[in-house]
């Protein structure tokens, strides 16, 4: 079991992307251990955005391999990254507003009750007691499970898409900027839920660009700089050194990872 | 911020904000409800009539087939302008099948159906294969099917269609015991089937809500769940007494009845329904949820195909015949009752039991002001200002809602 638990749930090593004529990541090692939230920052088209995707199965890497719980896998597409337990969380929010808190939360994995023939029957009151159950877990508050997403406020939304994606045996949820455009009392409560995450053993890699939220809920954090990876260290000490330190970074300062002779290719 | 039961209700507090939650939905019933009234008022009862009722149901059902396809379409925030003349082109096809090719109605029925569902899936490839937007991809097929239909209407312009049954479906009615001394001129299996129905409904109706507080569900309070239940029942009695009044339910009602007890089967209790809606809601999120768009859309294509089939049999079985203009604008017809019905063109939204209403709120205004001899242009204009109301109140109680 300890010895399991050594195997890093994520390793990347050396990947690679273009765009055209664009090169968006340069290779790019990632790990993230067992029950561990990684913040990962850096500047507009720093590759953060592309590299997760790539890792939740939406692009496929030109070079470089990822290795699941020590098992190299080929991702490609979001389907596969799922059945891995890898779970994306979009900034745009991936919900349909049309629909209920329960009907977005198993969306794609409606529980069935009994088939006649290729239709499917829902079993709704299994996924509303599930939903409830998973909401709570989380101390997400919302007052009726059977709300529109439509009618909940952005800060809802964004927990309930959080929820959604750490409800099916995740292993690795992945957030991308999911304290964007959200009140302070909003962000408080992401926040939370982020920790309590942890607290139930979930592995998490976050995105953002407000440092104080990587600051308050990472373990270690990982700076992208045009593609490339240039600082990887544990969060620590005062938030104001801590931001200091990031943001010499993020601006090009600073690079742990400068190759002897070629500064900034 | 949701109350779910107030603990000493007052009666018209209930109401009042049960209205408020609900108007949207209610408000078509409601208006239904009121066009018909003031019908029936204005024409002296005629309106109401049996028989004038009677022969709306069968004039609505070729519109309200379509309709129930068209909310699908509309849900996923596409639509379907080739249906209508799709309709009048198989409608054509049947009637060759059968007059010239000697097929039975039941053959040549199934051969169009056939036809209505490879249409489908030809719209559905076009749009959901080839990304060509819908209004385009059918426009596409509004002028292709005109075209076919005058092809197979050529040579006689009109095909008097002569086979007995297939005209039944069109314009017969259920059978009923005879009997002169029990409740005689009265149609009485459908009277008996209204009764069924109505046990049924309450039947159903208690069961629910039964599950429903179990599961600490939001219900009505219990004086106005059973003042709904006396109202449904009294309306179901209602309409089955009328029709009962002149020769009892037709054939094109037990079709409609079928189509949307299936339909809204799928689409409230099915996982292909949800996945619809979802489709509707937030394609990409849709997608990467799992749910094929792709697939969605090849389905919801391919049963408006099939209902347009359907519609075709409805048309020409009760004109008993195929004529080269057969289907022209129906298309219109049935996405202006999704619209009355509540659909929101933005897509996501969309009843099928809505749009069934709102064909007959569209229709009902067409009876009701041909029977008042109104000139066709006035009938037109009223019609175009129903629809905007309906989409108007859409809007606001919808911008209403999410404050």
């Amino acid at each position: 079991m300890v010895e399991a638990e050594k195997i890093p749930i994520v390793e990347m090593h050396n990947i690679k992307k273009n765009f055209g004529g664009l090169q968006a990541l340069k290779g790019v090692d990632l790990v993230l251990h067992h029950n561990e939230v990684l913040g990962l920052v850096g500047d507009n088209a720093a590759g953060k955005s592309t590299l997760m995707k790539i890792l939740s199965g939406a692009y496929i890497p030109d070079e470089g391999e990822i290795l699941i719980e020590g098992k190299k896998v080929h991702l490609t597409s979001s389907w596969d990254a799922r059945q891995l337990g890898i779970e994306m969380v979009y900034q745009d929010l991936a919900l349909a507003n049309n629909l209920d808190v329960v009907a977005n939360v198993f969306m794609g994995r409606e529980v069935v009750s009994f088939r006649l023939g290729p239709l499917g029957v829902m079993d709704e009151h299994y996924m509303e007691r599930e939903t409830e159950r998973l909401l709570d877990r989380l101390k997400i508050d919302i007052s009726s499970v059977r709300l529109k997403v439509d009618s909940l406020s952005g800060g809802q939304r964004q927990a309930v898409a959080i929820a959604r994606a750490t409800a099916f045996n995740t292993k690795v949820t992945i957030m991308d900027e999911p304290t964007a455009a959200l009140s302070v009392a909003a962000i408080e409560k992401v926040l939370d839920l982020v920790r309590e995450l942890k607290a139930q053993g979930n592995s998490i890699i976050i995105i953002s660009h407000r440092l104080e939220d990587i600051y308050q809920v990472s373990d270690r954090m990982m700076v992208l700089r045009h593609g490339r990876k240039v600082c990887d260290t544990p969060v620590t000490g005062d938030i104001d050194s801590f931001r200091e330190h990031v943001v010499a970074y993020i601006v090009g300062a600073r690079d742990d990872f400068a190759e002897e002779g070629s500064d900034q290719s | 911020m949701v109350k779910a039961d107030g603990s000493k209700p007052s009666f018209l507090k209930d109401l009042n904000t049960l209205l408020q939650q609900n108007i949207r939905e209610w408000g078509m019933y409601i208006a239904l409800v009121v066009i018909m009234a003031y019908f029936t008022i204005a024409t002296k009862g005629i309106f109401i009539s049996s028989r004038n009722i009677a022969n709306l149901i069968n004039q609505t059902g070729y519109i309200a087939v379509l309709a129930v396809g068209m909310t699908l379409v509309i849900i996923i925030s596409h639509i379907d302008l080739s249906v209508g003349y799709l309709s009048g082109f198989l409608g054509a096809v049947a009637a060759t099948a059968m007059e010239t090719w000697n097929f039975s109605a039941a053959t040549s029925i199934f051969l169009i159906v056939i036809l209505g569902a490879l249409a489908g899936l030809f719209s559905g490839f076009l749009v959901g294969q080839m990304r060509i937007p819908a209004f385009v991809a059918t426009l596409a097929g509004w002028l292709g099917y005109r075209g076919a239909l005058q092809l197979v209407t050529m040579s006689k312009g009109t095909i008097v269609i002569t086979n007995e049954a297939y005209n039944a479906i069109g314009n017969g009615y259920i059978p009923d015991i005879s009997s002169t001394t029990f409740l005689p001129g009265v149609h009485k299996v459908t009277l008996i089937l209204g009764g069924l129905t109505i046990l049924l409904y309450i039947w159903n109706a208690i069961n629910s809500r039964k599950r429903m507080l179990s599961y600490n569900f939001k219900i009505l309070p219990r004086h106005l769940f059973i003042i709904k239940l006396i109202f449904v029942s009294i309306l179901i009695a209602g309409i089955a007494w009328i029709l009962a009044g002149y020769r009892g339910l037709s054939w094109t009602a037990v079709v409609i009845l079928i189509i949307v007890l299936f339909y809204n089967f799928i689409m409230t209790r099915t996982v292909l329904g949800r996945h619809i809606y979802a489709v509707g809601g937030n394609p990409e999120a849709a997608q990467l949820s799992g749910i094929s768009v792709k697939k969605i859309t090849y389905v919801v294509f391919c049963s408006m195909g099939v209902l347009a089939a359907i519609s075709g049999v409805l048309y020409s079985s009760r004109f008993k015949s195929a004529t080269t203009t057969a289907g022209t604008l129906f298309e219109l017809d049935a996405i202006a009752a999704a619209f009355v019905g509540g659909a929101s063109p933005s897509g996501g939204i969309g009843k099928v039991t809505g749009s069934i209403i709102g064909a007959f709120v569209m229709m009902s205004l067409t009876s009701g002001m041909n029977l008042m001899g109104i000139d066709i242009s006035y009938q037109y204009i009223v019609r175009a200002m129903v629809l905007v109301a309906a989409v108007v109140f859409d809007v606001a109680t919808r911008n209403r809602k999410k404050i």
